[in-house]
């Protein structure tokens, strides 16, 4: 069975005919071509595939593409600007973050999401933000540097 | 991974899905979070041929009070939703709680407490709280509604009193008379994306006395389903502990012990799941206890 | 400090931009015109010979345009180390594990290639299979390679020293038995693969590897494919620690596939498929039994070791020997014996991961030391210090510690984190423990016996003069070598490092070992410095001449020249350099006071075409000449020490930990984050093996927990905050004294905590994982 339907991505309408059985992370990848979004596991262990809906953070291979229909979903590619990188991809990049960069894009839209409800978050509350998205590489140490050094700023 | 083929429908109205569902019955499930029901259909272990979507009907992602009778939960209340809503939090805090421990922070923004109830995994974080609570749920189908207790609901693993067509279409918490307070603790084995080894809620209640009113303890993880333990109630009902270092507490965490059924698996054994109910039990109980010697 | 322009800073990564805004493509985000999608048929018996396989049915499948078995290649065998090639691409007679690949498919989409599989027939006469490597030794027993009775894959034995003797001598001998589990490296990005069959006959194979360079030879060999006409390319990875450091069949079936339909093809693992593809770290039997002098003095060390290696040998001889030979340093040991053994079981093959084959051993020696200390009423950091080896310092294994800051460490990690206030003052349920590790800095040998350079280095100046590229076949998985490298080179060359570019992981641009055992910063980087030399030399040459300096008068720093002495008239040379840019905008002209290292590149290039520096690196001759001398000789060796704090909930048995102060010795550190970055990651990987890893199978061979939920790494809220203090040495073999720290980080981490956790409890732990319930019973067990 397929399904008309209409996609806002990053701010940007897409009329897209797909069979109905696409999760979204699919839809964003293989149609869209929008290839930062990972697929780590497929089932919600990992936050590889995460992107805002409505401007919180899920795991988009839980969701199928038709129920995203009539949302607003930002992925990591609408993070910057002409660019312009986003503060929290700025402060990534300096604090050393990002090692193999596959968790990157779902840790940084899952510290926005955070940053966006509460400005000035503690340690603590960071951590529990960030920990459906799993890091293989950081020791997640200098990832909590970086979105903390955002949250002062704020 | 990828998801078997399916039709998919996504009525707008209560009536409409469960006439969906009345057509086509086992061949169909209900979709909510999603975070249970795909991840068992990429896995292969469910191959629905229909998928009625509940998402688009108006109505069902809050909770509310209900004319003074109690707290009515949406089935699509998402586990972020009642972890963070000010109400759920001041009223039923044990049921907060447990949301708030329920997988990851991206998980909790998609499951939905009817989806959790329905899925009937006996490491349910939300099925302790609600049980405790005293909660009923309201199943709709084409014989009309009818509301049973959730310490009915529960039939087994993945097995619940929903026939094939019907739809909980509500949760209901009645009000709390005097002062209450309860508990939640949760133990696994890392900190976050966790399934429960064990996990246990409280409730207390206290009468105008002092003296313990209503106590109810439930258990996860250590039986076929989330577990109510009466000997625990029986225990506690009318007695007035001297604080919560009461050794009357840890007596009541050892009938719940005894109660609960718990198997061995690649998790965790048998008796050491037993004894962690004693210790989670007493602990919940000491919690809620000292939340209540506050509020007195 | 010192005098360096740009290394030993704190740069920023040159991947990180693309990775932090999701424009950096991995392997499976590339998409070629035309290109089918793969799909693998995996065994669903551990041990079983296959009778009979039907693709027909497969092959009518409209959508579907190749389905190959083993019949339609001509068996060549392929593994890790030439002594043991025992894998074939597809199973031939029989499968040895659940998840053993019997056919690949390619088809339209993914889809149709998934439904193909479940229309191929095969038919299998189950065998008996065997899992315990115990079991699969004993006469009788199952055999799953025919050449290999009692299912012996590799068999050591060492002596160093007389330890039979050297025991007569000790005041106390302590043994004890120390058995890890089975692991998963975890990385998140499953491993993927495109090839790309073009019409002239040569193969570009796209994967996630760690090694592009023994991919190559791989597909070469078992392809019959002169080299030359494969290039194996590695876009970003995400993550290998270990298991993607040798060929899989998902890389060459997706080759056989592409040549077969002349169209590219993709094939990727799922997570699942990950775990039974495995390749991680073995599960180890240890039994150590250590003497020493009742003053802590080590004299003796008999080292004993099962390990359970799985279906096929991967990286298991090198394993095996890595178990005994890891433990020859970094405390003075004069004798060492060594008996090991890696078994085949029907299970998935183990190989590489982190700190390869020296992480268990290292995690049960370091614990028997603290038994050792706390028998003696010695401190067990004053243990250690007695003990400790120095720069220079040979050992019993002839292992040149040709830099060793190992006694830094230890002092700072017991300086910062306030060890003497703390051990043995910590209410019951709070501990504090200490571990001390080392690992080779590169590999001493390739791992085909060969005479080939383990790094070349291209670099290579654009003809303007301004930029600089640096072309290596090495393997940036997330490491950060590529930046390492670009630093090395813009300080060799003395231009800034926004002005190098790095081209890199592609068997076209050079000859790299590539991402294992800890090589690439002292050995690429090596060959990156003396590439990078060699072209300032012919740049130097060109301008010597034309200003009639000599070359030694003339140096180069952030782009700049300066002359030792009067200051040549070097106006000519830059009145060209004007000319030849008539027209362009103000910003290019060069600088006001010193001629530029771009205008000495240009006049180079119009004197000379293109200037193109190469360097190489092999290691020279190293260890002794003993049976395996070569495994655990390396031209360096890092090494660390750590200290973790624990807390533990005597009731339940939880344990958190709280803080950890990590010390590690990389000689100089190129780039100070990444080395830090490294170390942090460490302690990560560490602690969920500590903690909580462990690939678990029932009783039919099949993994029981494949996904991450199941299979648990650490969340951001089980990591404490990490203290990590860089010791520098001087490292004589190394770039600017450099030397690694990606493996020898992880070292110290398990027996930390397991020192911590006895602190805190009073209860040794010899099983990992050190889950609560195994606390809580051994509480039981103690009252």
């Amino acid at each position: 069975m397929k399904k008309m339907i209409t996609l806002n991505v990053n701010d940007r309408e897409y009329d897209l005919v797909i069979p109905v059985n696409r999760t979204l992370t699919q839809v964003l990848r293989e149609n869209l071509k929008l290839t930062g979004t990972k697929q780590g596991c497929g089932v919600g262990d990992c936050g590889s595939c995460t992107i805002l809906m409505d401007g919180r953070p899920v795991n988009s291979c839980l969701v199928l593409a038709a129920e995203a229909e009539g949302h607003k979903i930002e992925t990591i590619e609408g993070l910057s600007e002409e660019g312009q990188l986003h503060p929290l991809q700025q402060a990534f990049v300096e604090h050393g973050s990002i090692q193999c960069g596959f968790c990157s894009p779902g840790m940084i839209l899952s510290a926005k999401a955070l940053l966006d409800k509460n400005p000035s978050p503690g340690e603590t509350e960071i951590r529990e933000a960030i920990s459906g998205n799993l890091c293989r590489c950081t020791g997640y140490q200098k990832i909590v540097d970086a979105i903390q050094s955002v949250a002062k700023k704020v | 991974m990828l998801l078997p083929k399916f039709d998919y429908h996504a009525p707008t109205t209560i009536d409409e899905a469960c006439s969906m569902l009345g057509h086509y019955g086992a061949k169909a499930k209900i979709l909510a979070g999603g975070t249970d029901l795909l991840v068992h259909m990429k896995k292969r272990l469910l191959s629905p041929e229909q998928i009625i979507s509940l998402n688009k009907i108006e109505g069902l992602k809050e909770a509310f009070s209900q004319n003074g009778t109690g707290l009515v939960l949406g089935p699509l209340s998402t586990a972020a939703y009642l972890a963070d809503s000010r109400l759920i939090q001041e009223r039923i805090s044990v049921l907060a709680q447990g949301a708030s421990r329920l997988g990851s922070p991206l998980i909790r923004n998609r499951a939905t407490v009817g989806g959790n109830l329905i899925t009937a995994r006996p490491a349910s974080d939300l099925a302790p709280p609600l049980l405790v609570l005293s909660a009923k749920v309201t199943l709709k189908g084409p014989r009309g509604e009818r509301t049973l207790p959730l310490e009915d609901f529960f039939l087994g693993p993945g097995q619940t009193a929903v026939q094939a067509d019907e739809i909980l279409t509500k949760i209901l918490i009645p009000n709390i008379q005097g002062i209450s307070a309860g508990a939640y603790i949760k133990l696994g084995t890392r900190k976050a994306l966790e399934i429960s080894l064990v996990n246990t809620a409280c409730f207390l209640e206290l009468a105008q006395d002092g003296s313990i009113k209503l106590a109810r303890v439930a258990l996860g993880a250590v039986a076929p389903i989330p577990l109510l333990t009466p000997s625990v109630s029986k225990i506690l009902a009318g007695v007035k502990p001297k604080n919560m270092d009461d050794p009357v507490f840890r007596e009541a965490a050892r009938a719940a012990a005894q109660e609960s059924k718990p198997i061995t698996d690649h998790r965790g054994s048998a008796d050491y799941r037993r004894y962690m109910v004693e210790i989670l039990t007493w602990r919940t109980l000491k919690n809620a206890y000292s939340q209540l010697m506050e509020k007195v | 400090m010192n005098s360096y322009s740009v290394i030993n800073s704190r740069a920023p990564r040159l991947d990180a931009p693309d990775k932090a805004t999701g424009r950096a493509f991995y392997t499976d985000d590339l998409y070629f015109p035309n290109m089918l999608y793969g799909a693998l048929l995996q065994s669903p018996l551990a041990h079983a010979r296959i009778l009979n396989i039907d693709i027909s049915r497969a092959k009518r499948l409209p959508g579907v345009k190749s389905v190959v078995t083993a019949k339609d290649v001509q068996i060549i065998r392929y593994g890790v180390s030439p002594a043991r090639y025992d894998e074939t691409i597809l199973a031939v007679d029989k499968v040895r594990y659940v998840g053993d690949e019997v056919a690949a498919v390619a088809a339209v989409d993914w889809e149709t290639a998934q439904e193909a599989l479940g229309l191929i027939q095969v038919d299998y006469e189950e065998l008996p299979a065997v899992f315990d490597p115990f079991e699969a030794m004993t006469e009788g027993a199952p055999q799953i390679h025919d050449a290999y009775t009692r299912n012996i894959c590799a068999e050591v034995h060492q002596e160093f020293g007389n330890v039979e003797a050297a025991f007569e001598q000790c005041d106390l001998i302590h043994e004890h038995r120390f058995v890890n589990k089975r692991q998963d490296a975890a990385f998140l990005e499953p491993n993927n693969a495109v090839a790309v069959y073009d019409q002239l006959g040569y193969l570009t194979l796209y994967t996630s590897t760690q090694v592009p360079h023994y991919v190559q030879r791989t597909v070469s060999m078992v392809l019959k494919i002169p080299i030359g006409r494969v290039r194996v390319v590695k876009p970003y990875v995400g993550g290998g620690f270990g298991p993607k450091a040798s060929a899989s069949t998902l890389e060459l079936a997706a080759c056989l596939l592409s040549i077969k339909t002349h169209r590219p093809v993709k094939l990727h693992f799922n997570r699942e498929q990950v775990f039974l593809h495995s390749r991680a770290r073995h599960q180890f039997f240890h039994t150590f039994k250590t003497g020493v002098k009742k003053d802590g003095t080590l004299l003796a060390l008999h080292n004993t070791c099962i390990l359970e290696g799985g279906a096929y040998s991967s990286f298991g001889i090198a394993t095996v020997y890595y178990a005994g030979s890891l433990l020859g340093g970094p405390y003075k040991l004069p004798h060492m014996k060594y008996d090991g053994f890696r078994v085949y079981t029907n299970r998935p093959a183990c190989g590489a991961q982190r700190g390869h084959g020296g992480v268990a051993a290292r995690a049960g020696f370091e614990q028997q030391l603290d038994i050792i200390a706390e028998k003696l009423g010695i401190d067990p950091v004053e243990l250690r210090l007695k003990n400790i080896m120095e720069a220079g310092d040979t050992t019993c294994n002839e292992l040149n510690m040709s830099s060793l800051g190992m006694k830094e460490c230890i002092e700072a990690i017991r300086d910062h984190s306030d060890w003497k206030q703390k051990k043995g003052r910590l209410p019951k349920g709070k501990g504090i423990g200490l571990a001390c590790g080392f690992f080779v800095s590169g590999a001493g040998y390739p791992i085909y016996r060969s005479d080939t350079y383990h790094a070349t280095v291209v670099v290579k100046i654009s003809e303007d003069g301004g930029t600089v590229q640096l072309q290596t076949g090495s393997a940036e998985i997330g490491q950060g070598s590529d930046t390492a490298f670009a630093m090395i080179a813009a300080e060799a060359l003395g231009v800034r490092y926004e002005d190098v570019r790095v081209v890199s992981g592609d068997t076209d641009l050079s000859v790299d070992l590539g991402a294992y055992s800890s090589r690439q910063t002292l050995m690429t980087g090596y060959a990156a410095k003396d590439a990078a030399e060699d072209a300032k030399c012919q740049i130097l040459e060109v301008l010597s001449e034309a200003l009639n300096v000599p070359v030694e008068k003339i140096s180069v720093r952030n782009g700049l020249v300066f002359f030792e002495g009067a200051t040549p008239d070097y106006m000519p040379i830059r009145l060209a350099y004007i000319k030849e840019h008539r027209g362009w905008p103000y910003d290019d002209r060069p600088h006001d006071d010193h001629l530029t290292f771009k205008e000495a590149a240009r006049l180079a290039y119009l004197k000379r075409g293109t200037i193109v520096g190469t360097g190489k690196y092999k290691p020279p001759k190293l260890g002794g000449s003993f049976r395996g001398a070569a495994v655990g000789t390396s031209p360096a060796y890092g090494c660390s020490a750590m200290i973790a704090e624990v807390s533990v909930d005597l009731e339940t048995g939880e344990v958190t930990v709280e803080k950890v102060t990590d010390a590690h010795d990389c000689g100089l550190a190129i780039n100070r984050t990444s080395v830090e970055g490294q170390m942090e990651g460490s302690v990560a990987m560490g602690l969920g093996e500590a903690l909580f890893e462990e690939v678990k199978f029932n009783d039919q061979g099949q993994i029981i927990n494949a996904s991450l939920g199941e299979y648990k790494i650490p969340t951001a809220l089980d990591v404490p905050p990490v203290q990590s203090i860089i010791i520098e040495s001087n490292e004589p073999n190394g770039p600017y004294g450099a030397k690694e720290v990606g493996e020898g980080a992880i070292m110290p981490t398990i027996p930390a905590i397991l020192n911590a956790v006895y602190d805190a409890t009073g209860v040794r732990i010899t099983e990992l994982p050190i889950t609560s319930e195994r606390i809580w019973r051994a509480l039981k067990e103690k009252k």
